[in-house]
């Protein structure tokens, strides 16, 4: 058992005062670039045994990717009090990071596998991922369409789809200006893209890491949603562009990506003029913009006295990446 | 100084020690992530260590050139100052370079905006040949780069 353990322990003592929670076993969680993540076991008085995932912010001044913790608690709660999108339950918030060592989200641990794990797995005894891939947009689908006035009231809500976009292209600009690395690539590609807007749709809940490696399926029940850290109020398209880049095989939509957005604008009523192919490509660019800016921040506090960490360095390859992808979207598309 | 092995060649050899010698003693699964994560980096330092100085000096006098086209037709007066900033120099030190290309980028950006803003459609399109140019050294640089750790 690490350090994280006992400072488990104590917060238990504190949020469950008369339940005596021993921690048992607890072990961080490799991967994923964000997030520090941990399993613990824990035994309550009278021998019940729960386990559950810590999630919390790395230290300080580490690490690449930033995010609210306090939003992403306000979103998880609201999600699960009032919306029919299911997640893990999330039980306890360390707001101040006073026992776990950093702000820090307790949540239940749950008898489920990864979809992309399910997707792999499918794919290796040549079943076939079509029904998981099914599920996996009109699990997306439903995120989408979440009442907006159910989110927490302080997430930040854009006027309109067309101005939530030139919100995100004055981002580029924003970034071009600062970091002259990027800057040639940026300016050219927010000028294009800002010629070449799809039409718009409403507003919707964006998850911000649309992938299958954060839906969870288990033996019954709803698949579940986990890693909120990067949801907002946006164009939900930005979900589909994103998933678009992940590397993890297989990548669904690239599989049959007609079948796919079918599917998706069945669930979601939108039209095959505001989703198709190339529309979805657009908004890889505008999904990627709050990543790319944060992988621009972290690159340039390499060699700082709070250095960011190796995945910042490794990391420059990705920046490298998005700069091929976003022109080679401009060129498809002109 | 000693020229041989080159720094490029140096850096592949720490690679090779990380892989073949340390990473297989390391057990936990986090070390050993960040181990193969440095030797990426690495890698990617050995390319840039062998080529860098001439890359960027030859896309210096593209950007130039470009954004000095672009002057003589559609000059602006943010693009004259961006010209202005760049300044000649004949230091071969890697940060004289390195800060003379990033200048050269921001009057190549200045450029670019000033033929976008005139709608030269030519000029345009040369300003993309020229980005494909700089992401084809980007994609030299990246090498073999995969995704780990995800």
């Amino acid at each position: 058992m690490d350090a994280l353990g006992p400072r488990f322990e104590r917060f238990l003592a504190a949020v469950e005062p008369d339940r005596a929670g021993r921690v048992i076993a607890c072990e961080a969680i490799t991967g994923g670039y964000s997030r520090i993540s941990a399993r613990a076991l824990v035994r309550w008085r009278g021998g019940a045994e729960e386990t559950f995932i810590l999630r919390g912010d790395p230290p300080p001044g580490s690490g690449v990717f930033t995010s609210d913790r306090d939003a992403e608690w306000d979103l998880l709660t609201a999600l699960s009090a009032a919306t029919s999108i299911a997640t893990p339950a999330a039980r306890w918030y360390d707001r101040s990071g006073e026992y776990l060592g950093s702000k820090a989200i307790v949540m239940d641990c749950v008898a489920a596998v990864s979809l992309q794990d399910e997707m792999a797995r499918a794919a290796r005894v040549d079943t076939g991922a079509g029904p998981l891939a099914d599920l996996f947009v009109d699990t997306f689908a439903q995120v989408h369409q979440t009442p907006l006035d159910l989110l927490p009231a302080q997430m930040p809500r854009p006027p309109d789809g067309p101005a939530y976009l030139d919100g995100v292209l004055a981002g580029y600009d924003r970034m071009a200006g600062k970091y002259p690395s990027s800057a040639p690539v940026l300016r050219y590609v927010s000028w294009w893209a800002r010629a070449h807007q799809p039409p718009p749709v409403p507003l919707g809940l964006v998850h911000g890491d649309c992938q299958p490696s954060n839906v969870l399926v288990g033996p019954s029940g709803p698949p579940l949603v986990i890693d909120w850290e990067f949801g907002h109020i946006g164009d939900p398209r930005e979900d589909l562009g994103y998933y678009t880049q992940i590397p993890l095989q297989p990548n669904v939509y690239w599989a049959d990506p007609e079948r796919f957005l079918g599917r998706y604008r069945a669930a979601t009523g939108l039209t095959e003029e505001q989703v198709n192919p190339r529309v979805v490509d657009y908004f890889l660019i505008i999904g990627m913009a709050a990543l790319l800016e944060q992988l621009l921040v972290a690159a340039a506090a390499i060699g700082a006295a709070e250095r960011p960490g190796i995945l910042a360095s490794y990391l420059i390859n990705a920046i490298s990446h998005q700069h091929d992808m976003f022109l080679a979207i401009c060129d498809r598309l002109s | 100084m000693i020229t041989r092995p080159t720094t490029d060649v140096l850096i592949e050899d720490c690679c090779r020690e990380l892989t073949e010698a340390i990473l297989p003693g390391l057990t936990d699964e986090t070390l050993k992530l960040r181990l193969v994560m440095t030797e990426t980096v690495l890698r990617n330092a050995a390319v840039r260590a062998a080529h860098e100085i001439a890359w960027m000096r030859e896309e210096t006098t593209a950007l130039l050139d470009y954004a000095g086209r672009v002057a003589a037709r559609h000059g602006s007066e943010a693009l004259r100052a961006a010209l202005a900033e760049v300044g000649p120099t004949d230091s071969l030190h890697l940060a004289d370079v390195a800060d003379r290309y990033e200048r050269a980028g921001q009057a190549f950006t200045a450029a670019l905006a000033a033929a976008q803003e005139a709608g030269d459609a030519d000029l345009v399109a040369e300003a993309r040949e020229l980005l494909r140019d700089r992401i084809a050294t980007e994609k030299e640089v990246m090498a073999t780069y995969e995704v780990v750790g995800r």
